[in-house]
């Protein structure tokens, strides 16, 4: 507040109240990363290879060699969590705006999802707050009806239950587009003269002060105070919006383009001038507007959706407004690029506003206090009593809703629409599904070249180690990418913490950071875009430390591409990856109520080393399935395997390491797959002195049977596939 | 005629969103598809260059989606705007023997403008049958088998073996074939005699099956018609989705061979080529 004081006071006037709600808007920790930049800057902005083409909206990768994709991830968890359907889809809309404005095709959509348990008492939902399956219902239905009306597939994504989330749903949707490189545009004015015109839908009060919204803690307050802050989407004039704007942009009529989402017109302008070196003068009353008698400052701070605002020299501005004319898609000249810092706004002839840009954008940095989590060692070792058998463990793991098939979900989104999905997030033989570990598309028609996209989130490993667990995400995603035959090539976060005023927040924001970094630095994937959600808070607590990855790899023959299910009787299982006694985290300790805070750690180079013989068995026609070891573990991923083959498995794990049963079937180690071998080619797999594989056993008959030295697990496949399959079902029913 | 000169209109308006595969399937195959907005058709906001006369093209095709966003029952908006103004333009087309092709929202929207099942004449007054809501009152992703039943009248489907079973993907919120109730009966036995049922949803071992199989509880299991001289068809799974091998569900498995849904476009370039 000082600065702002001490600004208009040099300048010996009063700001107006458009002047003041814009520098709340542009300085909250949304739009200018107040809290998070020192850390970001310091782990994860400097992975750089020379395949990053931009950093804007969304970040922008090379693909081949005419061809870019662009990708991002972000959060709508406060909008969702006051208005579960309306708020979700909004976030979809804006992500595709993101991927649009760089000059990219949409191609698919990502949406990972984390609520509190379905079956919460209701009386223990805090007042004010939804219950987790009104929001789950909601959430999922937003994402479905906008997704699929706008074309997009719904490729990849997870849903995660924790008692944490009953406060605050956190919603993150992701998006990946192409383009060809040369209509890859910057989100930036060409130069002085430029016009800037307004496409989309008209503004309203609908989505005003949604930013600052963001950036604060959920009260039970919330709901009546902030439902104005909520906007709404409209897919039928998104989906327009993507053919108008591509085809303008495709015909070189766009000098930049850039999407207004917090903060409205109040970021886009100055942000878009500014990165072209520019300012911009404004007329408000050119604004279309939703309904009559909106004050300047509304209209400027508005969130209103499906807008974005297009830098057009003067001599295209007719074209471009008849190409959107002919989508019934409203476009209006709404001011000019001028070579001044500053953004001028007018109103009815009236200037109302005028500030340097260099002043409006330079919101503070902070360097918050951090330190240790008070909850490190708060509590001890605990391991559940070792069994003879562990069927009941594994059809309870299978029915966990964390782990549970997820088709109640996947099977509402349309996840082919553009016909270029190639490995789809359900598999398995015909009338059977289990999940797979990543999505491919196919994204360029005369090019076998293939896009990997994989989620990757576990908050639970966060939550006791931040560092390892930040490491165990990224890994997840070389795991999932590598699973279908992908080299990881860039990634996106969306990074869910709680209040980083608090120190012990924002250490474990600092620590997950950390270990994110290093794992993606050694092995050289990029970052390219990314967001951060704060204040992931409601009165009851803050939720687990959230980070949320879209991973993108390439695939260099789709053809070659593996799913998860067992394919073929006879042949042979193996697994690949050290196994550790890691249970902290894992699922099975949380079924048993047991602890540790022995997460999963990352060997770099034995993840380096697993992902080069996994992929190289792929690519050989070794490797005809494929499946990671994650949540629930090796016994896990092998019923999950049995599942969607509708086939059976002997497998025998004495070979593996000097562990107990227990953790040989359930610890979730790092940079581990179950790999099928292609009969007679079970040699071609590749071999690397880091790498373990031990041979496990046979694809055969109908029961997934499991023995070391004496049976551990016999369960038949239809009574696996039952328990995996109904936990959805039963709790949405 | 060559496929090459096979003209194809692809009709999209506003929510209209599979288009581009629409388009590849017949650009892939050799024929001249364009992407058209019914705009174009109509002479509405557009320039003179870049306004289209139906007559032109030899082939209609209305893919899926959401068009004007099916806020109303699916279909039902895109097929007012398009009987208010080019009514007379679709009779004429129809007429003279050029094929319609309507996949998923293009299936309701053919059924909602008259020109399915159209039992008497080219285009009714109303519509004689609904594409419903699911049984399952959701939208449903899924892989669909789908049983050829057609004798040989349908234009689409020449080139796809009696009783073979493809598979071609579903997904719709609105697909459950239903004819007036009091009636349905005898529109079933009128649609059998005059050889308008074309595709049935059917399990792997080909029975006609419950959902998922039949994954909105459409009558009789159908899931694709034709008009009775079979050249305007349209069907609710989306044959362009599997044009290639490598977009079915299960390729991994089954690596060999064209996509199920390549025979459906090849029959109508076949037909095209033949009579046009």
């Amino acid at each position: 507040m000082q600065r702002v004081r001490d600004h208009f006071r040099e300048r010996g006037r009063n700001p107006t109240d458009v002047e003041l709600q814009s520098i709340g808007q542009a300085w909250s920790e949304h739009c200018c990363y107040k809290s998070s930049k020192v850390f970001l800057k310091e782990y994860v902005f400097g992975i750089n290879t020379k395949q990053v083409i931009d950093r804007g909206d969304a970040g922008v990768m090379e693909f081949d060699k005419d061809h870019a994709y662009a990708l991002r991830i972000e959060s709508h968890n406060h909008p969702s969590a006051v208005e579960p359907y309306g708020g979700a889809a909004t976030g979809i809309g804006g992500i595709i705006r993101d991927v649009l404005c760089m000059g990219a095709q949409p191609i698919a959509l990502v949406d990972p999802l984390f609520f509190g348990p379905l079956d919460y008492p209701p009386e223990k939902v805090p007042r004010g707050i939804k219950h987790p399956k009104y929001l789950f219902g909601g959430i999922v239905a937003g994402i479905r009806d906008y997704g699929n009306r706008v074309g997009l597939p719904t490729v990849s994504g997870g849903v995660w239950f924790d008692e944490s989330y009953v406060g605050n749903c956190l919603v993150n949707v992701g998006c990946v587009g192409i383009a060809d490189k040369k209509n890859i545009r910057r989100n930036a004015v060409k130069g002085p003269g430029d016009v800037l015109v307004l496409v989309g839908g008209r503004t309203g009060r609908d989505g005003i002060h949604g930013v600052t919204f963001a950036s604060a803690v959920l009260t039970k307050e919330t709901e009546t105070e902030s439902r104005g802050a909520v906007q709404l989407g409209d897919p039928i004039m998104k989906e327009p919006v993507i053919h108008a704007l591509l085809d303008a942009n495709e015909r070189g009529l766009v000098n930049g383009m850039k999407d207004l989402g917090g903060g409205g017109l109040s970021c886009v302008v100055g942000e878009i001038a500014l990165a072209g070196g520019c300012g911009a003068e404004v007329d408000l009353g050119k604004v279309p507007l939703k309904e009559e008698g909106l004050a300047p400052w509304e209209i400027w701070v508005s969130e209103s959706q499906e807008r974005m605002m297009l830098a057009v020299s003067p001599r295209n501005v007719d074209e471009v407004l008849h190409v959107f004319k002919l989508w019934d898609v409203p476009a209006t000249p709404v001011g000019k690029v001028i070579p001044e810092k500053s953004v001028r706004l007018y109103f009815q002839g009236e200037k109302v506003f005028d500030v340097e840009l260099e002043f409006l954008t330079a919101g503070p940095v902070y360097c918050r206090p951090c330190s240790v989590a008070r909850t490190s060692g708060k509590k001890g070792d605990k391991a559940p009593k070792p069994k003879d058998r562990y069927d009941r463990e594994l059809l309870k793991l299978l029915a966990t809703p964390n782990i549970c098939n997820k088709d109640y979900v996947i099977r509402q989104y349309d996840h082919e629409v553009r016909g270029n999905t190639v490995i789809k997030p359900l598999q398995g033989k015909l009338g059977h599904w289990s999940h797979g570990d990543a999505a491919v598309l196919k994204p360029v028609e005369d090019s076998f070249r293939g896009l990997a996209i994989a989620t990757a989130s576990n908050p639970f490993a966060v939550g006791i180690d931040p560092y390892r667990g930040g490491k165990t995400c990224v890994d997840e995603m070389c795991r999932n990418l590598a699973a279908v035959g992908a080299r990881p090539h860039s990634f996106t976060n969306c990074l869910n913490f709680g209040n980083p005023e608090k120190p012990d927040r924002l250490w474990l924001f600092r620590e997950a950071v950390r270990g994110m970094g290093e794992v993606a630095k050694s092995l050289g994937v990029p970052t390219p875009s990314g967001n951060v959600s704060f204040y992931n808070e409601a009165p009851s607590g803050a939720v687990l430390p959230t980070p949320a990855i879209l991973g993108c790899g390439i695939v260099r023959d789709i053809r070659k591409c593996v799913t998860s299910d067992l394919k073929r009787e006879g042949n042979t299982v193996a697994i690949v990856g050290a196994t550790a006694p890691e249970m902290g985290a894992s699922a099975y300790y949380r079924l048993t109520k047991s602890h540790s805070r022995r997460v999963p750690d990352v060997d770099i180079q034995a993840l380096r080393a697993g992902m080069d013989v996994v992929i190289g068995g792929i690519e050989r026609g070794a490797v005809v399935a494929c499946h990671d070891i994650s949540d629930g573990g090796l016994a896990v991923a092998l019923a999950e395997m049995c599942v969607g083959g509708d086939v059976g498995l002997e497998a025998d794990i004495s070979k593996m390491e000097k562990l107990r049963s227990d953790v040989r079937l359930f610890s979730e180690s790092n940079s581990r797959w179950v790999v099928e071998l292609r009969k007679g080619k079970e040699k071609q797999l590749p071999k690397d002195r880091k790498t373990k594989v031990v041979r496990l056993g046979t694809v055969c008959g109908s029961s997934l049977k499991i023995s070391a030295n004496k049976v551990l697990v016999d369960v038949e496949v239809a009574k696996l596939a039952d328990s995996f399959n109904s936990t959805l079902w039963r709790l949405m029913g | 005629m060559k496929a090459s000169q096979v003209k194809v209109c692809v009709l999209r308006i506003e929510g209209t969103n599979c288009e581009e595969e629409m388009f590849m399937s017949f650009k892939r195959l050799g024929a001249k598809p364009e992407k058209v907005h019914l705009k174009q058709l109509t002479g509405t906001d557009v320039s003179q260059e870049e306004k289209r006369d139906l007559s032109d093209y030899h082939i209609l095709a209305l893919p899926g989606g959401f068009s004007a966003g099916d806020y109303v029952r699916a279909g039902a908006i895109f097929a007012a705007r398009m009987k208010s103004k080019l009514s007379k333009d679709l009779v004429e087309f129809i007429k003279a023997g050029k094929p319609v092709l309507g996949v998923c929202n293009g299936f309701q929207i053919l059924v909602e403008t008259g020109l399915l099942p159209a039992m008497s004449g080219i285009m009714s007054e109303f519509p004689e049958a609904v594409l419903g809501t699911n049984d399952s009152a959701r939208f449903e992703c899924r892989p669909t088998l789908l049983r050829k039943v057609n004798r040989g009248s349908c234009a689409f489907t020449s080139r796809i073996s009696p009783d073979k079973i493809s598979l071609i993907p579903s997904a719709h919120a609105e697909g459950k074939l239903m004819f007036p109730l009091d009636r349905t009966k005898a529109v079933l036995r009128e649609l059998e005699d005059n050889d308008q049922i074309v595709f049935k949803y059917v399990d792997p071992e080909g029975n006609l099956a419950g959902y998922p199989w039949c994954p909105n509880g459409a009558t009789e299991n159908i899931a694709g018609i034709c008009n009775r001289e079979g050249n305007v068809f349209g069907l609710m799974p989306h044959p362009e989705r599997v044009f290639f091998r490598f977009t079915h569900p299960d390729w991994t498995r089954e690596t060999d061979g064209p996509g199920d849904g390549r025979a459906v476009f090849e029959s109508v370039l076949d037909y095209a080529t033949r009579k046009l």
